[in-house]
């Protein structure tokens, strides 16, 4: 890397200027027109991604949060990891212009470098807006790795001068990192969250962050509530790539223009310019002029992830020790722990017309008022220390009359404004229904419990655009707790818990974790294959349940299927045998008779 | 002051395309009937004044410098200056035309004496100023729809518009492409130069025919030949003539946009003479117009004598069929004017055409807005009643606006190309819910309901119509609803509603009252909102008896009516129904008839043309078969499940093309086929020697025939009804009914079924229990003695042979028919004859 006449890390727009001018020159050399390079890229992705992953500089960009982002210096390269929650249209901008006899970009830029009067001799050009928010409902243990987040500490501090400066110019008051959460209405929903939350739990969360978390990220702040979002400008690339809800990582420039703060105007066309933007002011939304961007799946949040094969014996010692740890859990309750295993492991892995196959959704009855306090706040917490994005709902009357679950189009800010069902693929969503009371339902109760319905048997969820709505798929792992079968939220199983012990869990091991964690996200992702005989031998068996038992639907065979493949995965094997087989039906013989 | 609603405009300089990059919002050119096109009208008194031909450059200066009050009159050179900023950015070669003028005012002489003047050119474009005047000339005076119309369809437009004072004339792209597509290539690609020739053109018309007529008429263009989608707008579609479609999500309120302003001079008293934005600005005159004042800086504006017009910033949003999986919809300004100002609400679909713009954001230099001037707004649906939509069946005239999409003929093409095919209609069935394995002939059932029959209507009133009925009937866990959801999602207009939930009022139409203006408002049910589509119907059996009621008008004559809050309307409601119901009990019972299955009303059954039952049936072979299918959704790519079948989207465009132009009329063959079918079925129901009289088929069956008949055609693209066409409708309402009419103690199938509920054997057996009886009771019993008990009744009864399988309930019934005749008397549990 040394030679190049420019720094990746500190002056990416100078990458960007250099193969511009060596593309301009190419281009005029053969004699085409520097708009041919609308929505062609000149050779800046493949510069960057060299630099970032095949020279390994990715893990030095600053992850871009709340704490930090008022300190990264502006046209510096960052990255930032976030769910795309809403889309802004298209924004035109001058994308190329003359300056004397040279052509000169504003690609990844907000204002250009040149003084630009009106000049004839100019190109517009598209880029996308895009609104990302970190995902919803991840958890604190859920960082960037820790050597980026010190790099930016001491980028942070050797730079302190001009930082300072930069602060001062804004003028933006320090309050506004803490105003920003009506900005991020997610944010505000998070929270009702966690007031929904005892809040001796949510202490014990910390606790047990703080405890497990200590030995390896102890730089690591406590994880600002108020979490960042930020406006993704994206260049070149098809729409098809990026759509809602889809978790992606952003390397780009980051950029920070005091002059772009929007004055406060009262002007009669600030509705037709109407933006959107002059809602998200930069110093509370920063902007982000994105270079690279990949889409993130659950496992690259899981830190500091072993690179670990799938090895059989491995595999098979850690789903003994996971299951180990949910039976604990569970009150030494080994059934509902197999279970919930294979429930943590399902995911949506395929749609047939209105059907989503592979989803498990569990429902664990039979918890009165006391048992839930135990054991629903243990397991709550045990699913928020495997899981990366976790969420609960309490529901009662009150939550559904009033919540607001569905997305929702505000068309005033012209803005998505976020219910708690906007979630990132491969959430999981425990949603606590002993506290439901009989009660009435209001027109939003109706509609929410609809949804909450069409969320566990569809996995959609419609988002509303007021004068339409538009279904959005949705893959989403949803647990119920309740007293007896819930009605109102039919769950693909349903089990009667039954708790044998309350002994309280002992703390974890971090390494053990963090081998669950990396199991639980790497296996759910497995393919999975049957081979033909197996398959005779289950379409035999199912015939002959189906010739007993006549109320057996599609349903419970598409229930025992999912069930079959998700046994496999957890050993960490792509093709069903039988003897995984035969546990499902033990499996399946046990719960009914439980349900007896 | 004198800036007054542009300060984003830097580039002040001589106007050149890329001016209106920048040309902020105040420019809207489009802006029709300001002020100063009035003027216009009195221009040929004036021409003299300012035909000076011969200095093409003069003019050039005249009008580079903005008009002053220093002018003493108002030149017509400033005249055309004013005429509203859609020209400014080609105020110079505007001038040109007006040359035309001063040709005589002859009206044959359109262009030939143009031919001296050196050909003018629109700076940056290919469009010479003279020629595209002659042309528009030309295409107004001589367009004509048919050759047979003496006088052009435009000129016959003009004269109306002068009759009723109108301000502008709708010119038909569609026509301006047919006559000359030259003119309409020119006319898309550099609009704001052309619309300006155009209105000029239009102008020197309309002064020629009425030279009196004060109004400026403007040229509105609509229907363009290709619609572009708003996701699709790009850089290289700015300054171009659009066309969008979209929902109006939000409109601004009115805003007042200053078009003329008047000063006075502080010192004098003097009032300047009007003058005009030029492009978005008021030149605010820095001395006194008054040669003998000529005070500096003494000019103020006078609101009261200024001259504004409406303008309004209205939002538009894609339709959800626009936008792509898992994305959200994008939106887009538009800029109205006059009368364009509340056209349209939020809510209402639009089919706008306008030039689309970009204008720089203060906030930063290098980012663009961009909005839409509105030149034409067309609603696509006027309310939700009388919508204009793609299942249309009669109204084959007229375009659609699917025709005018590019690469419709191609389409159209493929369309065709598939129908030819010989399997097209197993291929259809196979591509129908592809996921729901077996139910081949319900399948077969639901294609024909969505292609449908025609609907006719006799010249006496009297009107069949064309809608095919289905109900489906069926056990539990038998995938009927997602039949149903899957014909919602292809039927063009499709309501799903669940019958549990639809009261009456969401079924049909009901009278609200309008919270904050206290009017009453006619909100339509799913019935009335699926006019022309399909109503699916979910638990059909759980329907409230008043809901259900109103589908017996609407299942026969189409309407709903509505008698409430004084408000007594007849809306139609032209469409299919798809029920499913499930039986009563929790399954279906073989032994019981449909109507006793089921429990609805015979009269709303018997208007179903297709009744198919969907038992679960406890059959190895097709239990083996949902495993499969169930282990293959699981294990198996789902893509690779689905083999040789259309996509969503081509069998929805292959119903709506055959419901929009197929309308297939029986042959000779098939009607001779349907009538020896229809009298071989009723011939069924007549065995020999057998008093028992079994109705096979009634008239409605006919009508159903010819209906499946029409659909079968209409799948194949076929204008005729043939004679296999009929075979298989016959074969579809056997199956059908084979199902569900089948009389389960004789094996034959019973219309009675179906229309009483009651197969005729059941009925003979009734009658000759009710005749043992009496026989029994004229024999054992007294006339006014001793009662008998009901058991001992049953007991003689069994004893006779003809009766042995008699029950107690039986016997109930048969003794109330004998009370009714007062031959006796029940009391509890004694008879007692009288």
């Amino acid at each position: 890397m040394v030679g190049l006449p420019y720094d990746f890390m500190a002056n990416p727009l100078g990458a960007v200027r250099l193969t511009f001018e060596k593309a301009m020159a190419a281009a005029e050399a053969s004699g085409s027109d520097p708009a041919n390079f609308d929505g062609k890229d000149w050779g800046v992705a493949d510069l960057f991604r060299q630099f970032l992953f095949d020279n390994g500089g990715l893990s030095q960009v600053p992850v871009l949060n709340s704490t930090n982002f008022k300190r990264v210096q502006p046209n510096t390269l960052v990255r930032f990891r976030g769910m795309i929650q809403d889309m802004l249209g298209n924004e035109l901008y001058v994308g190329v212009y003359k300056e004397g006899p040279n052509w000169r970009t504003n690609k990844f830029m907000d204002v250009s470098q040149f003084p630009m009067g009106s000049r004839p001799d100019m190109r517009v050009w598209e880029r996308r807006l895009l609104y990302c928010v970190p995902v919803p409902g991840q958890n604190s243990w859920v960082e960037p790795s820790s050597e980026a987040v010190i790099n930016c500490y001491r980028n942070g501090t050797s730079q302190q001068r001009e930082k300072r400066q930069r602060d001062d110019n804004t003028a933006t008051d320090p309050m506004e990192l803490h105003v920003s959460d009506d900005e991020f209405q997610g944010s505000s929903s998070n929270k009702k969250l966690r007031e929904g939350e005892l809040p001796f739990e949510s202490s014990k969360a910390q606790d047990f962050v703080s405890e497990s978390a200590c030995s390896s990220v102890s730089m690591v702040p406590t994880f600002d509530k108020d979490s960042l979002p930020c406006l993704v400008k994206i260049y070149d690339s098809p729409e098809s790539d990026l759509k809602l809800n889809d978790v992606f990582e952003f390397v780009g420039v980051f950029t920070f223009d005091p002059e772009l703060v929007v004055k406060d105007d009262t002007d009669e066309f600030s509705d037709l310019c109407d933006d959107v933007l002059a809602n998200l002011p930069p110093s509370k939304v920063p902007r982000l002029h994105c270079l690279i961007h990949r889409k993130l799946a659950v496992h690259d949040f899981i830190s500091n992830s072993p690179v670990m094969e799938v090895k059989p014996h491995l595999v098979k010692q850690i789903r003994e020790s996971v299951l180990g740890h949910l039976t604990a859990v569970l009150g030494n309750d080994g059934l509902a722990a197999h279970f919930m295993l294979l429930h943590l492991l399902s995911r949506v892995n395929g749609r047939v017309d209105t059907l989503a196959v592979g989803k498990l959704s569990l429902n664990l009855t039979c918890f009165n008022k006391e048992s839930v306090s135990v054991f629903g706040n243990q397991l709550t917490l045990a699913i928020m220390n495997l899981l990366p994005f976790t969420h609960r709902i309490p529901l009662t009357v009150d939550y559904l009359n009033s919540a607001s679950l569905a997305p929702k189009k505000d068309y005033q800010l012209n803005r998505l404004v976020t219910g708690v069902l906007q979630l990132a693929e491969g959430s999981h969503l425990t949603i606590d229904e002993t506290q439901l009371k009989a009660g009435t339902l209001n027109s939003v109760g109706v509609e929410n419990a609809r949804l909450l319905k069409n969320l566990m048997q569809l996995q959609k969820v419609e988002y509303d655009f007021k004068y339409y709505k538009m279904e959005m798929a949705a893959d989403v792992q949803l647990l119920i707790l309740s007293e007896g079968k819930s009605n109102i939220l039919p769950a693909d199983l349903v089990l009667p818990f039954q708790p044998s012990s309350v002994d309280s869990t002992e703390p974890v091991a971090t390494e053990a974790l963090e081998a669950w964690r990396w199991y639980l996200v790497t296996l759910r992702l497995l393919p999975n294959s049957i081979d033909p005989e197996l398959q005779k031998v289950i379409e035999d068996d199912l015939v002959a349940a189906r010739q007993a038992d006549r109320t057996l639907s599609s349903q419970d065979f598409s229930r025992l299927l999912t069930m079959g493949r998700l046994m496999s995965l957890s050993y960490g094997e792509t093709s069903l045998s039988l003897e995984h087989w035969q546990m499902v039906k033990e499996l399946e013989r046990l719960r009914r008779e439980r349900l007896k | 002051m004198a800036s007054d609603s542009s300060p984003a405009n830097i580039n002040g300089g001589p106007s050149s395309p890329d001016d209106s990059y920048s040309s902020p919002i105040g420019n809207t050119f489009s802006s029709p009937g300001d002020g100063t096109r009035r003027r216009r009208g009195r221009r040929p008194s004036a021409s003299p004044a300012f035909a000076t031909p011969p200095h093409p450059h003069s003019r050039f200066a005249a009008s580079e410098t903005t008009p002053t009050p220093s002018e003493a009159t108002p030149t017509p050179s400033s005249g055309r200056r004013r005429r509203g900023s859609r020209r400014a950015s080609v105020s110079t070669p505007i001038a040109t035309p007006s040359s035309t003028d001063e040709a005589p005012p002859s009206s044959e002489g359109e262009g030939d004496d143009m031919d001296e003047a050196p050909p003018m050119f629109v700076w940056g474009t290919n469009i010479s100023v003279q020629d595209v005047n002659a042309a528009i000339l030309r295409f107004l005076r001589h367009f004509r729809e048919h050759p047979s119309h003496t006088e052009g369809k435009y000129m016959r437009a003009i004269h109306r518009v002068l009759e009723i004072e109108g301000e502008s004339l709708d010119v038909d792209a569609h026509d301006v492409f047919d006559y000359d597509s030259d003119l309409y290539t020119k006319m898309v690609r550099y609009p704001l130069e052309v619309l300006a020739i155009f209105d000029i053109v239009l102008m020197d018309m309309v002064s020629r025919i009425n030279p009196l007529f004060e109004k400026h008429i403007q040229a509105r263009i609509f229907n363009l030949k290709t619609s572009t989608s708003m996701r699709n707008l790009n850089p290289s579609d700015i300054e171009k003539m659009v066309s969008l479609k979209g929902m109006i999500i939000r409109c601004s309120s009115i805003i007042p946009e200053i078009r003329e302003a008047v000063f006075r001079c502080l010192v004098c008293r003097h009032y300047s003479d009007p003058i005009v934005v030029d492009r978005g600005r008021i030149n605010e005159p820095t001395t006194c117009g008054r040669p003998e004042c000529l005070a500096k800086n003494s000019m103020t504006l006078i609101h009261n004598r200024c001259r504004f017009a409406d303008k309004q910033i209205v939002r538009l949003q894609e339709t959800p069929d626009d936008i792509p999986e898992g994305g959200t919809p994008h939106t887009v300004s538009l800029l109205m004017h006059d009368k364009l100002v509340d056209a349209g609400k939020p809510g209402d679909r639009v089919e706008v055409t306008g030039i689309y713009r970009a204008m720089s954001v203060r906030v930063g230099p290098t980012q663009r807005t961009t909005y839409i001037d509105c030149l034409h707004l067309k609603k696509t649906d006027k309310s939700r009643m009388q919508a204009e939509d793609p299942m249309e069946v009669e109204n084959g005239s007229g375009r659609n606006e699917e025709d005018t999409l590019l690469g419709y003929e191609d389409k159209v093409a493929q369309l065709k190309e598939l129908s030819k095919q010989p399997d097209i209609y197993d291929r259809l069935t196979r591509s129908l819910a592809p996921n729901i394995w077996e139910l081949d002939d319900v399948k077969k059932g639901l294609l024909c309901q969505l292609f449908g029959g025609s609907a006719l209507k006799l010249p006496s009133g009297a009107s069949f119509r064309g809608d095919i009925n289905i109900l489906l009937v069926g056990d539990p866990g038998t995938s009927k609803s997602q039949l149903l959801q899957y014909i919602h999602k292809l039927s063009p207009r499709g309501i799903y509603t669940s019958g549990r939930g639809s009261s009456a009022v969401g079924l049909t139409a009901y009278v609200t009252k309008d919270p904050e203006t206290g009017e009453t408002v006619l909100e339509s049910g799913a019935l009335v909102l699926s006019d022309r589509g399909i109503c699916c119907i979910d638990e059909f059996d759980k329907m409230s008896d008043n809901a259900r009621s109103m589908l017996h008008e609407v299942m026969e004559q189409q309407t709903v009516s509505i008698a409430k809050a004084g408000i007594i309307a007849s809306l139609n409601a032209r469409t299919s129904v798809l029920a499913c119901a499930n039986p009563s009990g929790s399954r279906y019972n073989p032994r019981l008839s449909v109507i006793d299955n089921i429990h609805l009303p015979p009269t709303l059954l018997s208007r179903f043309d297709l009744i198919y039952l969907i038992l679960d049936k406890a059959d190895e072979q097709t239990d083996r078969r949902l495993a499969k299918h169930i282990v293959a959704l699981h294990f198996e790519n789902p893509e690779s499940l689905e083999q040789d079948v259309l996509d969503l989207p081509t069998l929805t465009a292959y119903v709506s093309y055959a419901r929009k132009h197929i309308h297939p009329k029986l042959s000779d063959e098939a009607a001779e086929e349907l009538t020896r079918g229809y009298v071989e079925m009723r011939r069924r129901g007549n065995f020999p020697g057998s008093s028992k009289k079994v109705i096979t088929a009634t008239p409605r069956q006919i009508e159903s025939l010819i209906r499946l008949g029409e659909a079968l055609a209409r799948i194949r693209f076929s204008e005729w009804v043939e004679k296999r066409d009929v075979m298989e409708a016959f074969r579809l309402l056997e199956v059908a009914l084979q199902q569900s009419a089948t009389d389960h103690s004789t094996g034959t199938i019973d219309m009675d079924l179906i229309t009483t509920g009651v197969s005729a054997s059941e009925r003979m057996r009734r009658e000759s229990l009710v005749s043992t009886t009496r026989n029994i009771i004229m024999e054992k019993m007294q006339l006014g003695g001793p009662s008998m008990r009901l058991l001992e009744l049953l007991e003689e009864l069994k004893k006779q042979s003809s009766c042995s399988e008699a029950h107690l309930n039986d016997l109930r019934n048969a003794l109330a028919t004998l009370a009714s005749e007062g031959f006796l008397s029940v009391h509890g549990d004694s008879v007692k004859r009288i």
